[in-house]
């Protein structure tokens, strides 16, 4: 791929500039860096098919030859180191000759029948754009990578008309078994970029050259598929493919994209940079960009493949939608407010609750909690941020005061590692440990069940699920805490004691929490753990919650407990401030949370959910309204649709606190056939002044992110966005709830079930049943247990199980998972609590309080 | 070579990455060929993934993934006897037995291998079988050689 958008170019340090003269032209370049490099700096090219600038030289395609002054022969460009005084000269007769014989060679294997044709110029004229698609690809106008083919491109600058070589076609089948994209090595030229950029950079090793000379291949081992290869589908390998072997399945016959703009992914709360390729005024593709501050050109399978199908899908629901007696009716905005305000407009605190998602932009949450607060009159707003900010808000705002860097990691000495699988979600954390590793760092890891780290950390320590906090707290504590955190955890003290041996070892120390970790009911002494390690000198903490913008949605105040800028509500100098800067009085009651609504300990009689259902159907309430980019999976009363993350503009603040923009790439196109989905703020500011209300003139973006910043100390001017890291200052203290107590443990003929949540969720809404890719990652439906309690028990693979806890019956299948410890089953819940249907037998499980639980276990005889 | 046990004795090995070369050697000894079990261990004592150790040993022909036949099977494709034809008896023997070079016939009989040179460039073109070498072969001679097998 040749577009690339560098938000800020990289600057060398000065003092390391060396001279040297290429083509007869003094240029400078920096030290260290190979003579191809240095001519690339400086604006000359040499042809290349293997060299990129991110990936070690290797020295394959053999185009890169120059002369240099000095050296025997045609030394390689690209593996050569530019020195003081060099003279080089890049291009005459003689390499030209070599070049153009080279090139000749690789299209020996490779379908290359339209580069030499006679016919080529008018066969473009003639069949324009159709004939593209084809099973095989036998030439440039068969391959989806026609308009964008390095190979193609030196073929036309060398004026390559015909081969004197005979050609050999590989004849390898097509690989399009995996999701996301395909493979046909039969336009492969063996260029390794693709092996180096997942072994070097992603540190995922999925890809090798297999066997040699000519029968050297490319993939995984034993003829694996990248699925059970271990791939995490980051996409990299994709992007620097300079043919069309490597392809993504969903913009595949798009053709060249028109532009492309940088904007944040909104898939999780690393904040990826992502290029978003526009062909027609519609999403194409995204790739990684080139991102010094938090990606560097690496993105996760979400931010790669799956930003078009979830907003282009052809259930997303585009126009506002209401209840009429037993039927279903399209609204126009007009009449969907009426049908709003008639119910909105005479409530009391109590009548009405809003739960937002922590996957809006900034604009949406600041929007949503002034509405309610200022309009609605009370402070009954809550986002289901609190379910992965679990335990202690004030915790949260504690961690978010301390600096927190996800490139840091990459020069840690030691890390800890805790309930974090990195293959599909938080992958850059992933790639950021591996690439401490490299440099000598080293890693221990704790979680019951095996994960994409444990196999090559130093030390993997597996306990009883549920007690991971209690290790956390003995390692932060002194030798006694050892032994009782071992003995609590079911491990051997003698782990513990190695454990805490390598991670003190070291200069600095970073102790990274997986969200799995946050799922448990109890997570008191996970608490206690952070705030011990919290307290020592050389340590980050990094707490990887779901939510993309769930520190937004604490800055911005939407939860009952915190005005925006994560004030407390109790704190008497912030409400003068807000009240003389919204003009009126601040709501003072204790407000409705999420735990609360879905206990039934409260009834709201309105209830508006804004992107979040954490819902297994429709809740208890005299009128439902629903704000989404999808319709919610139960019946509703009213539908208002949201724009998605690619039709509007705003904000997202990431896990480091930067602000970072999402930019609108599509037009809202109001018709029929578009629909009328409108940005969250907008929904919000249109309803409450049609409700009467005053301070809600928001005409742009802007104006919102403007008030923000006045507000929320630190939040960028709308024209200043710098995505610079913050710190979250938090003014008065947040009053911090109880969390559960301690789950049980096995023993006794009974289990610990961990129920472990699956799948990817975005605004509540389930990405896997809309991105066919992720449904095939999903694991299988079932309990897995160790293969010793499978014995014990009598089962083999696939027998039907019946778990019983107190309170709740499930039945499925068993999957047996070898490295499980014993005693344990888990069992995954499906993302979105909606679409359960169809698991029926496992329903009650799913909707158990606690996690982990103690559960009774046997084979069903059915 | 037992070729029956499942499980790799690593103990002798440090688990450093340089390590991987005599390990597959020791795992190819005691196991008769590189199993995907044998993969996994490793990959978990040096701790690198099982495709960068598949594609190491991919890499040399000593190494094999495949249980070896009851009989062994050499194809000399040495200077000399590549000069002579060693090619063509190789393409005629993956006809004939239905396996390719590196593999093992399905009736686990005989498995096949392409080496470099055998020291009896005199002769060539030669095929080892086990420890039997048979001389300045031809397509036809080779074919006959292996219906003798098949008669006695
Ligand atoms: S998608 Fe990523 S992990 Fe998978 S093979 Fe490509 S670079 Fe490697
Ligand atoms: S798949 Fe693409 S990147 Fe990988 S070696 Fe082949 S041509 Fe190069
Ligand atoms: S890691 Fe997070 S931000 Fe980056 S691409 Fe994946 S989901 Fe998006
Ligand atoms: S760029 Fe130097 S060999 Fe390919
Ligand atoms: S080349 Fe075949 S034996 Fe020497």
């Amino acid at each position: 791929m040749t577009l690339t958008t560098d938000r800020k170019n990289k600057k060398m340090p000065k003092e390391e500039l060396i001279n040297l003269d290429i083509d007869g032209k003094q240029v400078t370049a920096p030290k260290g860096v190979t003579v191809h490099r240095a001519a690339e700096i400086n604006g000359i090219d040499i042809p290349t098919l293997c060299s990129h600038k991110d990936l070690t030289p290797y020295g394959g395609c053999r185009l890169c030859i120059v002369e240099i002054e000095g050296l025997r022969g045609y030394p390689l460009s690209c593996n050569t180191t530019a020195t003081e005084g060099m003279k080089v000269t890049t291009e005459n007769e003689a390499i030209r000759d070599i070049r153009r014989d080279v090139l000749q060679l690789i299209l020996s294997e490779h379908p290359s029948t339209c580069m030499v044709c006679q016919e080529k110029v008018e066969c473009e004229h003639v069949l324009g754009g159709t004939v593209r698609k084809s099973g095989v690809t036998t030439g440039c106008r068969w391959c989806p990578n026609e308009t964008d083919c390095e190979l193609k491109k030196l073929v036309e600058l060398m004026e390559i008309e015909e081969l004197d070589y005979p050609t050999l076609y590989r004849g390898f089948e097509k690989e399009r078994e995996d999701p996301f994209y395909d493979r046909d090595y039969n336009l492969c030229i063996l260029c390794g970029r693709c092996v180096r950029m997942c072994q070097e950079v992603r540190g995922t090793a999925i890809l090798e050259f297999n066997y040699r000379g000519p029968h050297a291949t490319i993939g995984p081992a034993f003829g694996r598929s990248h699925l059970e290869a271990g791939c995490e589908f980051c996409g990299a390998c994709v992007a620097v493919c300079p043919t069309g072997t490597l392809y993504e399945k969903a913009s595949k016959w798009d053709g060249t994209p028109d532009f492309q703009v940088v904007s944040t992914c909104p898939y999780c709360a690393i904040g990826c940079q992502l290029d978003l390729r526009i062909k027609d005024g519609r999403f194409s593709s995204a790739v990684a960009s080139h991102d010094e501050v938090v990606n560097d050109a690496q993105a996760c399978l979400k931010g790669s493949f799956c930003l078009g199908e979830v907003s282009h899908h052809f259930t997303r629901a585009r126009k506002p939608m209401a209840k009429e007696g037993n039927y279903w009716r399209e609204k126009t905005w007009d009449e969907a407010f009426d049908i709003a305000v008639e119910k909105l407009k005479d409530l009391v605190p109590g009548d009405f609750a809003m739960l937002v998602s922590p996957d809006m932009t900034n604009e949406g949450l600041y929007a949503s909690q002034k509405f309610t607060r200022m309009v609605m009159g009370t402070n009954a707003i809550d986002s289901t941020a609190r379910r992965s900010l679990s335990g202690r808000l004030g915790l949260w705002a504690d961690l978010f005061s301390r600096p927190i860097s996800i490139r840091g990691i990459g020069n840690a000495s030691r890390i800890l590692v805790i309930g974090l699988d990195t293959r599909f979600n938080f992958s850059i954390i992933g790639v950021e440990i591996r690439k401490a590793m490299q440099k000598g760092g080293k890693l221990v890891a704790i979680d019951p069940r095996e994960n994409n780290l444990a196999r090559y950390s130093d030390l993997w320590i597996q306990p009883n699920p549920g007690y991971e906090g209690n290790l956390l707290k003995a390692l932060a504590g002194t030798g006694a805490d050892l032994e009782s955190g071992a003995s609590e955890a079911g491990i051997d003290p003698e782990l513990l004691k190695e454990a805490k041996e390598i991670i003190e070892s070291g200069d600095d120390l970073t102790v990274i929490l997986g969200p799995g970790v946050f799922h448990y009911s109890s997570v008191n002494k996970l608490i206690e753990g952070i705030t011990a390690f919290a307290s020592k000198d050389n340590t980050t903490i990094l707490p990887l919650y779901t939510g993309t913008n769930a520190r937004g949605a604490m800055e911005m105040g939407t939860f009952p407990e915190l005005l925006p800028g994560a004030v407390s509500r109790d704190h008497s100098e912030t409400i003068e401030i807000f009240e003389k800067k919204w003009g009126g009085k601040l709501a003072s009651d204790r407000g409705i949370t999420v735990d609360q609504i879905t206990s039934g300990a409260k009834k709201p009689k309105v209830l508006y959910l804004a992107g979040a259902v954490p819902f297994f159907e429709k809740p208890d309430c005299d009128f439902l309204i629903v704000q989404d980019i999808y319709e919610p999976d139960f019946e509703c009363d009213l539908y208002l649709p949201a724009s998605s993350f690619l039709e509007s503009a705003g904000t997202l603040t990431n896990l480091e606190g930067r602000v970072q923009e999402v930019v609108r790439v599509e037009e809202l196109r109001d018709s029929v056939r578009y629909g009328r989905a409108r940005p969250d703020w907008w929904i919000f500011s249109q309803l409450a002044k049609k409700l009467g209300a005053d301070g809600f003139d928001y005409e742009y973006v802007t104006e919102i992110q403007r008030e923000i910043a006045d507000v929320v100390p630190g939040f960028p001017e709308p024209d200043k966005i710098d995505r610079e890291a913050r710190v979250t200052e938090t003014p008065g203290t947040v009053s911090i709830p109880e969390a559960v107590g301690n789950p049980g443990k096995a023993g006794d003929g009974k289990f610990i079930l961990v129920l472990h949540p699956e799948g990817y969720t975005h605004r509540g809404i389930s990405i896997t049943s809309r991105v066919e890719g992720l449904q095939i990652l999903n694991p299988e439906n079932g309990f897995y247990i160790s293969q010793a309690d499978a014995d014990s028990l009598g089962v083999e693979e696939g027998d039907i199980l019946l778990v019983k806890a107190d309170t709740a019956v499930g039945k499925a299948k068993a999957r047996i998972e070898k490295v499980l410890p014993e005693g344990v089953i888990y069992l995954f819940v499906p993302d979105s609590l909606g679409g359960v249907g169809g698991r029926k037998d496992l329903d009650n499980l799913y909707r158990l309080e606690r996690n982990p639980v103690r559960v009774e276990v046997t084979k069903s005889v059915l | 070579m037992t070729g029956t046990a499942v499980t790799l004795d690593l103990d002798g090995f440090t688990g450093i990455r340089s390590d991987l070369i005599p390990i597959l050697q020791h795992a190819q000894d005691s196991l008769g060929y590189i199993t995907e079990e044998a993969v996994r261990q490793i990959s978990q004592k040096i701790r690198i993934t099982e495709n960068e150790i598949y594609g190491v040993a991919t890499f040399y022909a000593q190494f094999r993934f495949e249980p070896p036949g009851e009989h062994h099977i050499q194809v000399c494709m040495g200077t000399a006897c590549h000069v002579k034809g060693g090619q063509q008896l190789s393409v005629s023997l993956e006809y004939q037995l239905d396996a390719k070079m590196g593999e093992t016939t399905l009736d686990g009989k005989y498995d096949l291998e392409q080496v470099a040179c055998l020291g009896c460039c005199a002769l060539a073109p030669v095929v080892k079988i086990d420890e039997t070498i048979h001389s300045q072969l031809t397509v036809l001679k080779l074919r006959k050689v292996f219906d003798e097998d098949e008669e006695s």
